[in-house]
């Protein structure tokens, strides 16, 4: 814990008058499971848009593990270790679940270059295929075709394509929007057991306050571009500004969080 | 599984025919059979492009032509090795391929196909302006078929249209090979993902543009290919081959067949080559009916004639399990 | 310097023509979404049927030109309500190869009614055979032409910007959705507009004829390209790009034809390029 793997320095970004990022200096640090939450509009897929490469950065600079991404095309950032999920389902429609998880493992072990390979023969890939498709909880629906799948089971599919890709550093877009509770729980449980595991780092932007307090170590909260709460959980159920942002919501609900919730 | 099997003896025994044609039918049914084989080289190698990559491009006909008039120009001026000649051809369409497609791929849908359609017509427009060099709308004439060498070590004829038929096949089966092994390697899939979201692919850490420029010369070395055993076959080189309109035979013969088979488009290119013939006999307007098939195929059959076959044989498993 | 002024007036002259052509095509594309091919066939139906209206009911160029478009327009409708509307939801190639498809179609059906050979219109003598300018006649339905392209251009502006109905399409040209919420009907919209870019593609035709003084059933395919050059190089969907795309072209192309011959079309499509290269969105188009 503390060792800052994404740094940003003065990151800025508007939509017309709409400011999206205001002079941002946000520091993501390794191994910490990460909440960034803010009410609708506060900015929070744009912010992955320019920590991703989608966007191009209007101002600031972005640096991860120390060298500098800012002008790095998506691709790049990828190999870098960035990777991200879509709050909508952006998968292969037409592929099958294997071969979705498939394209990013040969791309990243430089596989893919390969016009007189057979994708049949790559055993390595293969294993590898199979191992995410067990930790997403997919492996019976590996000859499904995505668009075939369960609403659910497609959210896991997401996770699992964005994981395929090796990343250090993982931003997952409201990874259970649209699921039932048992889904959600599913795929909470998966994320928990993932970020134990150490090897990548997750960070995770979500609408629920459920999720974000049961998953989180720490939380990131944004308005309109601005962070105003940075910290563990426990602090920023209890800060004065966040509640007010959070204004028109029921905020006893929504900061309702027992000891027992845990073990749901 | 059975049906693999049943399959791939479909193959051969289309393959046996297909090298038995010569010795039993007579000279324009083997004619037939090289413009069917040529068309299917076109075809097969543009739909890496289309059925796999999911890039409509209006202007391969420009690179088919550069493998034509590459090859004449060689035959006529370096040297009349036919080896050679194709050789030279289908680099010429790759360059060519590789200079527009460096412009082209940088846009996406209706711009790609726009520009796409754009650079085909300038390279026919050139082609029909520069007459001193290129013959203008007469085109290049009389390339010759001399026999093929292999380092002085014995002559293969190929005067004769049947002798000829050899060396296309040869090159039709060798075309096929390589577009099969693309299509079912890691490469190949990294297309299909291009098409299925090119987005996503760019987010697995695909350059993606560079994956469309490679498959945009490839499908145009395909075409060069097929224009320079055209140009062996009429023995001669036009400008109409870069015309726009010819450039729409591959994506129809594609889209006829189904676009996301191996064997589609060549199933459209066998259809396309055999209905011309017969409705031809009929009438001057076959084109008129191909538009009435095309208008029937984009409203009800979009997998093509090998997607209307897939449905029956499902059909029929379903029934049989049932 | 008469050459120049010449050379410019027939610059303008050419600009308008296409501009005329031109103006359907990207309408149809701003509110549908469709680059229709078959747009030069229309252009070539108009030709045809005003040339069978004035020989066969009246010889007045006037109502020739009023009364060969309508028939377009039937055609128009057909083609739009029965086989276009099935394919908005579908993928860009089968929306292309579609309209491709309609252009065999009438390519070949009017090839069988008016025959194969070319047509020549019947003589024009309304507005006299040339006026003298700068010293050197110069085809009064040149002029004509010049005329009548800025006259199109401010009408489509009026009817867009100051009418309701133009309103409801420019609402609905950038939003479907929204606009069919708000109880535009956007399928019978749809049909209307296609109806009305059809029109100005015939009337495009219908004008055609005495001015490049004949007409093949390939006169279609040839018009298109350049029609969709200008789209293109003035952004598709802007009709203000396509009017200025048409200038530009046509004075242009009238340079090039008559100062460098050999190169003239390869020069249109250098422009092309060159635009995309600069501003991959064309002149005035949308950023993607």
């Amino acid at each position: 814990m503390g060792k800052v793997l994404l740094e940003t320095r003065g990151l800025s970004n508007h939509f017309g008058k709409i400011c999206t990022a205001d002079n941002l200096d946000l520091t993501i640090e390794e191994r910490v499971l990460t909440s960034i939450i803010g009410p609708n509009g506060a900015g929070k897929s744009t912010l992955i848009n320019l920590l991703t490469g989608y966007l191009p950065v209007q101002a600031g600079r972005i640096f991860f593990q120390g060298k500098e991404i800012t002008r790095l095309p998506v691709h790049k950032r990828v190999r870098q270790g960035i990777c991200r999920s879509f709050q909508i389902v952006n998968v292969f429609p037409q592929l099958s679940v294997s071969r979705n998880v498939m394209i990013p493992i040969l791309a990243l072990t430089g596989r893919s270059w390969r016009p007189f390979a057979n994708i049949a023969s790559e055993k390595d890939a293969h294993g590898e295929m199979e191992a995410i498709l067990a930790r997403v909880g997919l492996s019976a629906e590996r000859d499904t075709l995505a668009n075939a799948l369960s609403h659910g089971d497609q959210r896991l599919l997401e996770v699992g394509v964005a994981l395929a890709a090796r990343p250090t550093l993982l931003f997952l877009d409201e990874p259970t929007a649209g699921m039932n509770p048992v889904e959600r729980s599913r795929l909470l449980e998966d994320i928990r057991r993932l970020s134990r595991e150490g090897r990548t780092t997750f960070v995770v932007v979500e609408h629920d306050m459920d999720v974000v307090f049961a998953l989180s170590e720490r939380i990131i909260v944004l308005h309109r571009g601005v962070v105003i709460g940075d910290g563990p959980p426990e602090e920023i159920r209890n800060d004065k500004t966040v509640k007010e942002v959070y204004l028109g919501e029921d905020v006893s609900d929504l900061f309702r969080y027992d000891e027992g919730d845990e073990t749901k | 599984m059975k049906n693999k099997s049943l399959f791939a003896a479909l193959i051969l025994v289309f393959l046996a025919a297909l090298v038995a044609m010569p010795h039993l039918s007579g000279r324009f049914t083997v004619y037939l059979a090289m413009r069917f084989m040529i068309l299917g080289i076109f075809a097969v190698g543009y739909n890496l492009l289309l059925g796999q990559t999911g890039l409509l491009s209006f202007g391969h006909g420009a690179f088919y032509a550069a493998g034509a008039y590459g090859m004449g120009f060689f035959w006529l001026h370096l040297s009349p090795h036919p080896l050679l000649g194709i050789g030279a051809g289908v680099a010429a369409a790759a360059v060519l391929a590789l200079l527009i497609g460096f412009f082209c791929v940088r846009h996406t849908e209706i711009y790609f196909a726009m520009l796409t359609l754009a650079f085909g017509m300038m390279v026919f427009s050139l082609i029909w302006n520069a007459r001193e060099i290129t013959g203008g709308d007469d085109g290049l004439v009389g390339i010759m078929r001399d026999p093929v060498t292999f380092f002085g070590l014995g002559k293969i004829p190929i005067g004769k249209d049947a002798q000829y038929y050899y060396l296309v096949l040869f090159f039709f089966v060798l075309s096929v090979w390589v577009a099969h092994r693309i299509r079912i390697s890691p490469f190949g899939l990294v297309l299909s993902g291009i098409r299925e979201n090119a987005r996503r692919t760019e987010f697995a850490g695909v350059p993606v543009r560079n994956y469309r420029l490679a498959v945009f010369v490839l499908s145009g070395a395909f075409a060069g290919l097929a224009g320079a055993l055209e140009a062996m076959l009429q023995s001669n080189a036009r400008p109409f081959m870069a015309h726009w309109t010819h450039s729409a035979d591959p994506v129809l013969v594609s889209l006829l067949g189904g676009l996301h088979s191996l064997t589609g488009p060549l199933a459209g290119s066998l259809l396309f080559v055999a209905m011309r013939e017969i409705v031809q006999r009929f009438t001057e307007n076959w084109m008129l009916w191909f538009g009435i098939v095309l208008l029937i195929i984009i409203l009800g059959f979009r997998g093509g004639v090998v997607g209307v076959v897939q449905n029956l044989v499902l059909r029929r498993r379903a029934e049989g399990e049932g | 310097m008469q050459s120049i002024v010449h050379v410019c007036l027939a610059g303008l002259s050419a600009g308008m023509f296409i501009w005329l052509v031109a103006s359907g095509l990207t309408l149809i594309f701003g509110v549908l979404g469709v680059l229709n091919f078959a747009h030069g066939s229309f252009y070539m139906l108009g030709a045809y049927f005003c040339f069978t209206v004035l020989r066969h009911l009246s010889a007045n160029f006037w109502i020739g030109l009023l009364l060969g478009p309508l028939f377009v327009c039937a055609v128009g409708f057909i083609v739009e309500r029965f086989f276009l509307r099935r394919v908005y939801h579908l993928a860009l190639p089968y929306q292309l190869l579609l309209t491709f498809a309609f252009v065999l179609i009438f390519d070949n059906l009017v090839k069988i009614v008016w025959g194969a050979g070319s047509l020549s219109p019947p003589r024009l003598d309304i507005f006299g055979e040339a006026i003298l300018i700068m010293g050197r006649k110069f085809p009064a339905y040149n002029l004509f032409i010049i005329a009548v392209g800025p006259l199109v251009a401010i009408g489509l502006w009026l009817m867009l910007e100051r009418t309701w109905w133009g309103r409801i399409i420019r609402a609905a040209s950038s939003d479907r959705e929204m606009a069919s919420a708000l109880g535009v009907r956007v399928p019978i919209l749809f049909t209307a507009v296609f109806v009305f870019g059809c029109w100005l593609g015939a009337i495009g035709g219908g004008l055609a004829a005495p001015y490049v003084g004949i007409m093949t059933p390939g006169m279609g395919d040839t018009i298109i390209i350049e029609a969709f050059i200008v789209a293109v190089i003035g952004g598709l969907g802007s009709l203000k790009g396509a009017f200025l795309g048409a200038l530009i072209i046509g004075v242009l192309s009238a340079f090039g034809t008559r100062f460098f011959p050999t190169f003239d079309m390869f020069l249109i499509f250098i422009l092309m390029a060159g635009v995309l290269l600069w501003r991959p969105q064309g002149l005035f188009g949308e950023a993607r």
